[in-house]
């Protein structure tokens, strides 16, 4: 199915304009301190979700900016930001 | 679903409440591993887990190329013997699996293409696989459909010829395995799904599904591209794998034009031509990990264009049908064999990204040894989970984390 998202900056767009960058995984791990168990997990493992997951994308043919979104894996549909727990 | 026609591995079983082994997923994997538990490793107290029906992931969807000619020492040698076992099984499982060895032709379109070529054949040949370069006026000799002329996005060089290649009836595969594996006392439960895995100080004790717990001590997970996500969501071991589609489709039916399987990695295509005279080609994988299994125009244009260059003769040609499947791709394109490590009586068999289909019925040979001895073989070692950790990638290919046409 034909792929759309939304940039914060160019609005909603073909998603092959777009360069998929991965899960969301949190901060990147400190140097300090770093294994080779931590990187290897922070650079390759996946949780695969088939369904709504956070991920990053870069806007690669528009205005080259990095940002996060919600996406069903299922149906590549967009999905609203899941309300926070406070 | 089936009418009342009587499938042909047998009546249906009752799911009994307890197994000796439980195997989640009826696709290659399953059956082929199933089968050999019960046949070289007297297992027979086996239960096949499938969600949907046999077949219905990448085994039903492939576009049925098999081949032995990969890139690192580690696969080679897997994939010969999975190679040699096409016509063993036609004669064991008594069952026709089409097996038409036309010979594969990877196309080379740079001289950088020519010496990465020139390496792979060198590993293949010195583990006994036939395999050679030619150049693109030998090519031309062996399809004479083949467009070399200069004048195209991506001029051919030359190319890996791999005369024991070719493909096999994919769904036979399924039903001769299902056929086989069922007649030794196998139970394949269809529209079952599995939903857990039950573990006790860890140790593995249970499959939960949607018809009931069935008891065990072993479980073998392999679902496909599914098996990631189940990984994770039953027992929260995260895995190095993305989930892409990977689209194919087939042509009207042609006059004989193409005996060979032809592959281009510039081109991103493959294309073989059926018994029945269609062209079955497939394409490149989604840009973004999804399972929606669903073909794109993007795809259907790239492909026409793709063939419509490197065979000309096939412009203005129709797609008959259009599919998708799932590839879950790894780091370094190799899979991941692994059990009893994480947790005693878990075993995986994933990562097979597409190539699952050509390597099922060595990889079910040795996972039942894996499996019945609790003891991995030395041909799966090197297949660990272990080895993203430990810098021990393959190198099957030079493969970024993200795979795009781009890169
Ligand atoms: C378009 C396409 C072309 C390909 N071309 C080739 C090729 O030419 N050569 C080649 O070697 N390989 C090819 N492949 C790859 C190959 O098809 C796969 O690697 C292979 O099918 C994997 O086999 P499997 O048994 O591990 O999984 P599958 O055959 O995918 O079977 C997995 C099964 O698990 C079931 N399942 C999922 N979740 C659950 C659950 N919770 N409970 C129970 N069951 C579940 C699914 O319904 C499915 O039937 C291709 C794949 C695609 C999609
Ligand atoms: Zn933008």
């Amino acid at each position: 199915m034909a792929l759309t998202l939304t940039c914060p900056i160019c609005g909603k767009r073909n998603g092959y304009e777009f360069r998929y960058g991965g899960e969301e995984k949190g901060p990147r791990p400190e140097e300090e301190g770093m294994t080779p168990e931590s990187w290897c997990e922070y650079v390759h493992l996946n949780e695969c979700k088939a369904g709504v997951q956070e991920e990053w994308w870069f806007h690669r043919d528009g205005c080259g900016s990095w940002f996060k979104t919600f996406r069903d894996t299922t149906t590549n549909l967009e999905q609203p930001t899941p309300a926070r727990e406070e | 679903m089936f009418g009342k026609s009587k499938p042909m591995w047998g009546e249906r079983k009752k799911l009994k409440s307890s197994y000796d082994v439980v195997l989640i997923g009826g696709g290659l994997h399953s059956l082929a591993t199933a089968y050999y538990l019960a046949k070289e490793q007297g297992i027979t107290d086996v239960a096949i887990i499938e969600k949907n029906y046999i077949g219905y992931g990448g085994a039903g969807r492939n576009t049925a190329i098999v081949r032995a000619n990969q890139r690192t020492q580690y696969n080679v040698p897997l994939y010969k013997e999975a190679l040699d076992l096409w016509p063993v099984l036609t004669k064991e499982l008594d069952y026709n699996l089409m097996f038409n060895n036309c010979g594969n032709l990877n196309l080379m379109h740079s001289e950088a293409a020519m010496k990465a070529a020139r390496m792979t054949i060198a590993t293949a040949q010195f583990h006994g696989v036939e395999s050679h370069l030619i150049d693109a006026k030998e090519a031309k000799e062996l399809v004479p459909a083949l467009n070399i002329s200069e004048d195209i996005t991506y001029p051919i060089h030359g190319a890996m010829f791999h005369p024991p290649g070719g493909v096999v009836r994919h769904d036979a595969v399924v039903w001769g395995l299902a056929k086989g594996a069922a007649k030794l006392g196998v139970h394949i439960h269809q529209q079952t799904e599995a939903t857990g895995i039950n573990t006790r100080n860890g140790k593995v004790t249970g499959v939960v599904t949607d018809k009931g717990t069935i008891n065990c001590k072993q479980v073998l997970v392999s679902a496909g591209g599914y098996s990631a996500s189940l990984i994770h969501g039953f027992l929260g071991i995260k895995l190095p794998i993305s989930v892409l589609t990977i689209q194919a489709m087939v042509t009207q039916p042609l006059k004989p034009l193409l005996n060979h399987v032809v592959s281009s990695g510039a081109y991103h295509c493959y294309a073989n031509q059926t018994l029945k005279g269609e062209i079955a080609t497939g394409a490149h994988m989604d840009q973004w990990p999804n399972y929606t299994t669903l073909n794109t125009a993007h795809y259907i244009k790239h492909q026409a264009e793709a063939l419509s260059e490197f065979l000309p003769a096939l412009r203005g040609l129709r797609f008959m049908r259009i599919w998708g499947g799932l590839a879950d791709m790894t780091p370094d394109m190799a899979p991941i064999m692994d059990g009893n490590e994480q947790i005693e009586g878990f075993f995986m068999d994933c990562g097979w990204g597409y190539f699952g289909f050509k390597s099922c019925s060595a990889v079910g040979k040795y996972m039942a040894q894996f499996m019945a001895t609790n003891e991995c073989p030395d041909m799966l070692r090197p297949f660990n989970l272990k080895r993203y950790q430990e810098h021990k990638l393959m190198g099957e290919t030079a493969a970024l984390v993200n795979y795009t046409p781009d890169n």
